[in-house]
């Protein structure tokens, strides 16, 4: 009968162990439910003391004004902007993740989408804190809100990039947010169902806004997923194109520059998925899930690496190209002022270059894709590589541009600087810690619609009658 | 047809009241509003819409209610306002400002009883309305917060006046007739003198010494000698059409500069007709501020003037020169038949306080006919009077005890005179000493009586600073401490009952034939000789010449360099803004940089690159280290040795331009924290370095200096000092290219535009956006290169004006400086060949581009474009977010990264200031007189930049409507434009045909450009390109090199 045995061989499972529907909640629920280990704890709290640490130095900066800040007259922006792009561009892989990839019908996004979701939300929340808090003026910054107001005919200026920043940013984050939580209503209600004490069944329940998982239900929520993803695909582009225009609008030769929105963009899906694979290689290990964030899912997302970096690689060499196509003596010198040796900030170039080029090219080899430790430090190397490229691009234009007299002293960051940048790490992992405790940090739901339970439980009963021959199955048959 | 009836209810059918009720009612059920009325807010019950509306009500509330303002902490109205007070209204009064001799006629504005501003008097024919930054910043002096308030006797307050004139009068008859003298600045007030001398005539045996910190005495005693006359004659730098100046710095701090500037400048302006311009030769060892601007400098050891004025002399007398270099010997025969071919057209002057060296000067001067011409003896300059062998004679009598009694007025000689140290040594032993001072000082601090006096603007006086023009002095607001003017004390203690107010009355009165001329003089602030004085020559004695010739063979090069020493020849200098100290505790001044090394708050060893290389392993022409050198504040320490016993350690900054063994240290700096909180602490006396040469103390000593492993920061405000080849941000041609070919400068301009429309249609064809007309006042400025010498009066002026705040030495060294207007400063040239060093001033300020790229970045659009053409700043709008700043490509926008000026609102946020004493002294309330209440305080967090003295504008722009007249230039005046000497800043509405900007722009069309004009951001202030009486412009060389090594490779390939 080994004739009648017939299994496509095209993909694997992506969820191993071969669990059953109750496994898998038992699974994911369970740190939800259970004591967080002592190493949750020790997370939590280095977590709180860095955003402890932020929140002081913003009270500085606050109080005693940007000057607690290393920054001048000549570099106007320096760690702030820095930082406010890094983190907007590490919460494009949420987005990518849930939107683009449902679209897609990638089903292995289910094992990563929600964890990654979070990290956009986490992201976008740091990433706020840097145009907030770099003002200079912080109590004014309802400014830049257009309302009508007591102020006479003043209104804000559409015509600057930052107000559309303040626009796009605060689009994504409620988009994103309505998104991971929409997404998250029925597995909080399975937690409410599942939970003993009553305090936990109260807050569950007042969080899963009385899911009770009727189809309607569930047809509307498939719904609104489809409508959220249509909505959040063209943000996945546009925000951080916006991002890119505070720089590519303005007349800074080296910000000056009109490959910088897809450049910006490529840069942050490479730099968010290697921030996705930080947390989950972190997450899977130490919440006992390597069953459902499997081998395949680090390797697909390393392939996702070396191509956006390739990408980001090639954008580098096209700005340098074009500098010297282009024969522009300012732009030539604002280019030559990253690469040129001599120069103050040539290292932070060179990092940059090879951090995100030269970099994940080891990716192409399969088994440095497979590599855990391996991927876990290129996660941190393309992190790194991606926060010098906007320091690059950020400092090393503005520190020495049209007029040679403004040229600036080398800039380095105050201890305040630091600490409002340790500050938001702080208020990201905090705000991940509390996620991974109190939330399931992979879509129940969603993962149990690619379980091959069925495929594999029908192939376990057809096993005997597989390996019996004609005559053996026809015996046993004819019993009956 | 009958109507059919349908119904829904029975309560339809039978059409009972309940059906009629609701069928009447919109809404089935009672609507959810609650009236407050019956039952009170809280006890309201408060559905969903309520709700909404109440967090509706709230946050636009809480809006409202944030961007409210916040309450001002103090302001004091008049209870009876004073009849010629108006608020709001400056008043005008015309004074002088004077400093030991130098007395520059200014006006001073006054807004409801505080002087604000000291402006130049243009009825003045010599300083023709220009002011220096010491001038500037001399209205801050005023508020001092180190000025005495009160008269003390041995450290003790004295409570009147009375008594301490019983006290001083008491102390003369004790000194038993022994000798009394009265040891002065330069006085040249005629009122003064007498009071001086009716004092001496009542203590017989008493004279009158006067001492100036930076001797002249080398001048007047060669004058002496050969002129028989010990008085220094004036100077036209405008007759002249070639100069030599022997490192004299006439263009800084030289004797008179502001009337120095502007003569000179007659010479630079370029007729755009008849293009032609004066030769500036320079021959100096240091990199001075003149020599920057001189068309040819040529370099030599310090200790080589005299060789150097020998070799002119020689040369043009056709003998041998001998100097030593080859470049030196050329120059100094290129000069000599420059000067000998425009005879009576010629000028040599020099800095030198050497009697030789002024000797052979007077003698090339006379070689070249510039006695009667140039140099006139009919009103000579009186600001320098001290003779140095006086001083050192007085000294000793001090020292040996045969002088009773000193009288100090105005001197600080304990600071500024080289032997410094004995005379502190015998101060104290003195029976009578003394100190008439505006601030406690090194001197004033020895003395048993100390009298504070007025400072000018308190004060009744006159001066004369060349001869036969006075300016008069007059209070423009009651002393603010219990002081007194040192002429009343003099008449007090002589026994003259007259007040010196009644006595100055009377004096010009009887001279000015009556009291209305008085009162007119007093109005004008000037009285000057009724016709121009002719010119005069003065007959000129050689016999000095041979000796002078003889004693004036350099000596010979020590010049030997090891890796860790260096033997050098050591000058002392005077900086453009802190001179001679005298100055030092004003932030104003401690806060412009230098205009050669752009460093503030310090002096410090200006070093060549060649010494620099070799002592300090730094070699700037070297990218790698120049950037390091550059990006890094923190500068290599040297000891610096003069003799066995004098050495200061000071950090070194390596400047272009300085010969090889020569390095320079700046005079008028550190003081201890007693004599002012902002010079405390700052900078190294070295004074104390200079020595008595023979006759005169010479401020040329050899030394030594000794590398350390020390570094020290120095906060400059510009760290680059070449412009790199950047010719869209400097344009320079050389004289005879310019006359050669007049269009280059437009024609390249053209080219450049070409693609864009040229120069016609740039405006509109550079962009895809619509142009806008501009129709009314449109504001312009257009800044000559040729004539600005980078002195920085401007600098301050725009300080004082505009309230921009002083930062202090810890904020300039991370760049936090916020000057509005600033000199940018450029060298080109080989670093290690000196003579090759070009040197570029341009002012910087916001150039009020019509497109300007800060104004769109801006996401609440505080700053925003008037329909005059100003980038204007709207501080209350801003949120600072620093965009602009990033945006602007002329990084003219600064950022107030603290609370320098105290106008937050955060309790307690000046503390970081505590390293920062400037900061405060600034914030004192007796500082913040000083503010002019037209310009807004900028808080922390908001960003500034120059307005075009928007203030000033608006006013003209109201009188004019007042008189019902079109506005004119008269109206408007920058602050800037204002203080310039040299005339190099003009400013008006560029609508108008008639405007002087207008006319400045057409008529200098082929010398205008716009900085970064490529970029479309269509600037308003314009510049004229700088042109050089020289041979060829350094920063060309590398283009010129490659152009000609591509013409010579054109033809062998053609050949091919």
């Amino acid at each position: 009968m080994a004739a009648l045995r017939y299994e496509s061989q095209v993909r694997s499972p992506l969820v191993t162990g071969e669990k059953t529907y109750h496994q898998v909640t038992e699974d994911i629920v369970r740190p939800i439910e259970g004591k967080p280990t002592r190493l949750w704890y020790i997370g939590l709290t280095i977590s709180v003391v860095l955003l402890l640490f932020g929140v002081y130095s913003v009270y500085r900066e606050v109080v005693y004004g940007i000057g607690e800040w290393n920054l001048n007259k000549t570099i106007g922006w320096g760690w702030d902007i820095t930082n406010f792009v890094w983190w907007v561009g590490i919460g494009h892989a949420g987005t990518l993740i849930s939107a683009i990839l449902l679209l897609f019908r990638q089903g292995w996004r289910t094992g990563v989408n929600r964890a990654a979701e979070a990290m956009t939300i986490f992201a976008v929340m740091c990433a706020g804190q840097f145009p907030i808090f770099h003002m200079g003026r912080v109590w004014m910054a309802f400014f830049v809100m257009p309302y009508p107001n007591t102020r006479g005919p003043l209104w804000v200026n559409f015509n600057s990039p930052l107000l559309w920043d303040v626009f796009a940013i605060s689009t994504y984050f409620t988009v994103s947010l309505l998104f991971w939580y929409s997404g998250l209503l029925p597995d909080l209600a399975t937690v409410r169902d599942r939970a003993r004490e009553k305090w936990r069944k109260r807050m569950y329940g007042v969080l899963s806004f009385g899911w009770t998982g009727s189809t309607k239900h569930w047809q509307r929520h498939e719904a609104l997923s489809l409508v959220l993803a249509g909505l959040s695909t063209p943000l996945v582009l546009s925000v951080h194109t916006i991002v890119s225009f505070d720089f590519a609008t303005s007349v800074i030769p080296g910000w000056h520059t009109t490959i910088f929105p897809p450049y910006f963009v490529a840069g942050a899906i490479f730099s968010g998925f290697a921030m996705v694979q930080t947390l989950l290689i972190i997450t899977r290990k130490v919440l006992r899930l390597e069953d459902y964030i499997t081998m395949e899912h680090i390797e697909v997302m390393n392939k996702v690496i070396v191509l956006t970096g390739s990408i980001v690689g090639i954008a580098y060499i096209t700005e340098l190209f074009i500098s010297w196509y282009g024969q522009n003596p300012y732009e030539m010198a604002a280019f030559k002022n990253r690469y040129d040796l001599s120069t103050p900030y040539a290292w932070s170039y060179y990092l940059m270059m090879s951090c995100n080029v030269i970099a994940p090219q080891f990716f192409w080899f399969r088994s440095l894709r497979r590599n855990l430790l391996f991927t876990f430090f290129m996660s941190i190397i393309v992190n790194v590589g991606m926060w010098f490229e906007r320091f690059v691009i950020i400092v090393t234009s503005v520190y020495r541009d049209y007029l040679p007299s403004s040229w600036s002293t080398y800039y380095a960051p105050t201890v305040w600087e630091v600490g409002f940048y340790l500050g938001t790490f702080g208020l990201f992992f905090t705000c991940f810690f509390l996620f991974s405790k109190f939330f399931p940090v992979i879509a129940i739901a969603e993962i149990k619609h690619i379980l091959k339970k069925n495929g594999e439980s029908f192939k376990e009963g057809m096993d005997k009658e597989e390996r019996e021959s004609v005559e053996e199955f026809a015996h046993e048959n004819a019993h009956h | 047809m009958e109507q059919k009836k349908y119904w829904q209810s029975f309560g339809e059918l039978t059409n009972s009241a309940a059906h009629q009720k609701s069928a009447q009612d919109e809404f089935k059920e009672e609507l959810p509003f609650d009236g407050f009325d019956a039952r009170g807010l809280e006890q309201a019950g408060t559905p969903r819409r309520d709700f909404l509306k109440y967090v509706g009500f709230s946050t636009a509330a809480a809006a409202i209610a944030a961007s409210c303002e916040i309450p001002i902490k103090k302001a004091v109205p008049f209870v009876n306002r004073p009849a010629e007070i108006i608020p709001g209204i400056a008043d005008y009064y015309a004074t002088t400002y004077v400093a030991g001799g130098d007395a520059i006629p200014v006006l001073a504005r006054v807004r409801d009883g505080r002087p604000i501003k000291i402006e130049g008097n243009d009825r003045s024919s010599w300083s023709k309305g220009g002011t220096t930054a010491q001038v500037q910043a001399s209205v801050l002096d005023l508020y001092d917060t180190a000025r005495l308030r009160f008269p003390a006797a041995n450290g003790k307050e004295v409570s009147t006046f009375e008594a301490f004139d019983k006290m001083v009068a008491e102390a003369i008859a004790g000194l038993g007739g022994a000798p009394l003298v009265i040891l002065s600045s330069t006085i040249n007030s005629p009122s003064g003198r007498q009071v001086i001398s009716e004092f001496l005539a009542k203590y017989p045996g008493s004279r009158h010494v006067q001492y100036d910190a930076v001797s002249f005495s080398g001048m007047l005693q060669a004058n002496e000698a050969t002129y028989g006359k010990r008085a220094i004659p004036s100077y036209d730098f405008a007759k002249a059409k070639v100069i030599v100046s022997l490192g004299a710095d006439f263009l800084a701090t030289w004797l008179n500069p502001v009337e120095f500037q502007h003569g000179y400048t007659q010479g630079r302006k370029i007729n755009p007709a008849n293009p032609t311009m004066s030769k500036h030769y320079q021959f100096e060892g240091m990199m001075s501020m003149t020599g920057a601007n001189a068309d040819e400098r040529f370099t030599h050891r310090p200790s080589e003037t005299g060789a150097v004025a020998a070799g002119i002399l020689a040369a043009l007398n056709g003998q041998a020169v001998n100097v030593s270099g080859d470049k030196l010997k050329k120059g100094i025969a290129k000069a000599a038949a420059d000067l000998a071919a425009n005879k009576g057209a010629a000028l040599v002057v020099s800095g030198s306080n050497d009697v030789n060296v002024q000797v052979l000067v007077n003698a090339i001067n006379e070689a070249i006919g510039a006695n009667g011409t140039t140099i006139n003896w009919a009103n000579p300059l009186l600001n320098k009077s001290g003779v140095d062998s006086e001083m050192a004679a007085l000294v000793n009598e001090i020292g040996n005890g045969s002088v009773g009694g000193l009288i100090v007025i105005d001197a600080n000689p304990v600071y500024t005179y080289f032997d410094g140290e004995k005379l502190a040594a015998a101060l104290p032993k003195l029976k009578l000493s003394v100190a008439l001072s505006e601030k406690l000082d090194e001197t004033a601090k020895l003395c048993k009586y100390v009298l504070p006096v007025n400072h000018y603007l308190e004060s009744w006086g006159d001066a004369e600073m060349k001869s036969g023009y006075v300016s008069l002095l007059q209070p423009t607001i009651a002393p603010l401490f219990k002081t007194r003017q040192w002429q009343e004390s003099l008449l007090k203690w002589s026994g003259n009952t007259t007040g010196y107010h009644d006595y100055h009355k009377a004096f010009w009165s009887a001279r000015l034939n009556g009291d209305s001329n008085y009162l007119a003089a007093l109005q004008d602030g000037v009285i000057e000789p009724g016709a121009s004085l002719a010119l005069s020559t003065a007959s000129f004695n050689a016999a000095p010449v041979a000796a002078a010739v003889a004693a004036s063979a350099a000596p010979a090069k020590k010049g030997s360099v090891t890796d860790k020493t260096a033997d050098v020849e050591v000058v002392l200098y005077q900086k453009a803004g802190i001179a001679d100290g005298r100055h030092a505790n004003n932030p104003w001044l401690q806060e412009m940089p230098d205009p050669i090394t752009r460093a503030t708050w310090d002096n410090y060893v200006m070093m060549s690159p060649s010494l620099g290389k070799k002592l300090l392993k730094i070699d700037i022409a070297v990218d790698t280290q120049a950037d390091k050198y550059d990006a890094f504040p923190k500068k290599p320490v040297v000891n610096l040795k003069v003799g066995s016993k004098k050495a200061v350690t000071l950090p070194v900054l390596i400047i272009p331009g300085m010969q090889e063994e020569t390095v320079a240290v700046a005079v008028g700096y550190g003081r201890s924290e007693e004599f002012g909180k902002a010079s405390a602490g700052v900078g190294q006396n070295v004074y104390q370095l200079a020595a008595l040469n023979g006759a005169t103390v010479s401020y040329v000593t050899a030394g030594q200096v000794e590398a350390t492993d020390a570094t020290y920061p120095i906060a400059t405000t510009q760290t680059h000092g070449k412009y790199e080849g950047r010719h869209e941000v400097v344009k320079e041609v050389t004289l005879a290219s310019f006359q050669k070919d007049p269009r280059q400068i437009i024609e390249a301009r053209a080219k450049e535009l070409a693609p864009w429309g040229g120069l016609e249609h740039y405006e509109k064809d550079g962009t895809i956006y619509p142009v806008f007309d501009k129709p009314g006042i449109k504001w312009g400025m257009s800044i000559d290169m040729n004539s600005c010498y980078g002195c920085g009066a401007c600098v301050v002026a725009c300080t004082a004006e505009n309230n921009v705040a002083v930062v202090g030495k810890p904020e300039v060294l991370r760049a936090h400086d916020m000057h509005w207007l600033r000199i940018d400063r450029y060298f080109s040239g080989n670093p290690h060949d000196p003579e090759s060093i070009q040197t570029v001033f341009q002012p910087m300020l916001c150039q009020h581009c019509d497109n300007a790229p800060c104004e769109n970045v801006c996401p609440v659009a505080a700053t925003n474009h008037s329909s005059e053409g100003l980038n204007q700043m709207t501080y209350n709008r801003c949120i600072g977010t620093r965009y602009c700043a990033n945006n602007c490509p002329y990084k003219v926008r600064r950022f107030n990264w603290a609370d320098y000026t105290g106008a937050d609102s955060f309790k307690h946020n000046q503390d970081i200031f505590d390293e920062n004493p400037a900061v405060l002294m600034m914030n004192d309330d007796l500082t913040r007189m000083v503010l002019n209440p037209d310009v807004t305080v900028r808080s922390r967090g908001v960003i500034e930049k120059c307005s075009f003295c928007v203030q000033r504008l608006q006013e003209g722009k109201l009188q004019a409507k007042k008189e019902n007249r079109p506005l004119t230039d008269k109206d408007v005046k920058t602050a800037c434009q204002q203080a310039c000497a040299a005339d190099a800043i003009v400013f008006g509405n560029v609508n108008n045909s008639e405007s002087a900007i207008s006319k400045t722009r057409k008529e200098n069309e082929l010398r205008l450009f716009y900085v970064l004009e490529q970029i479309h951001v269509m600037p308003n202030v314009s510049y004229l390109a700088k042109v050089r009486n020289t041979d060829h412009i350094s920063e060309h060389e590398a283009e010129e090199a490659k152009e000609g090594k591509a013409e010579a490779a054109k033809p062998a390939a053609e050949h091919h």
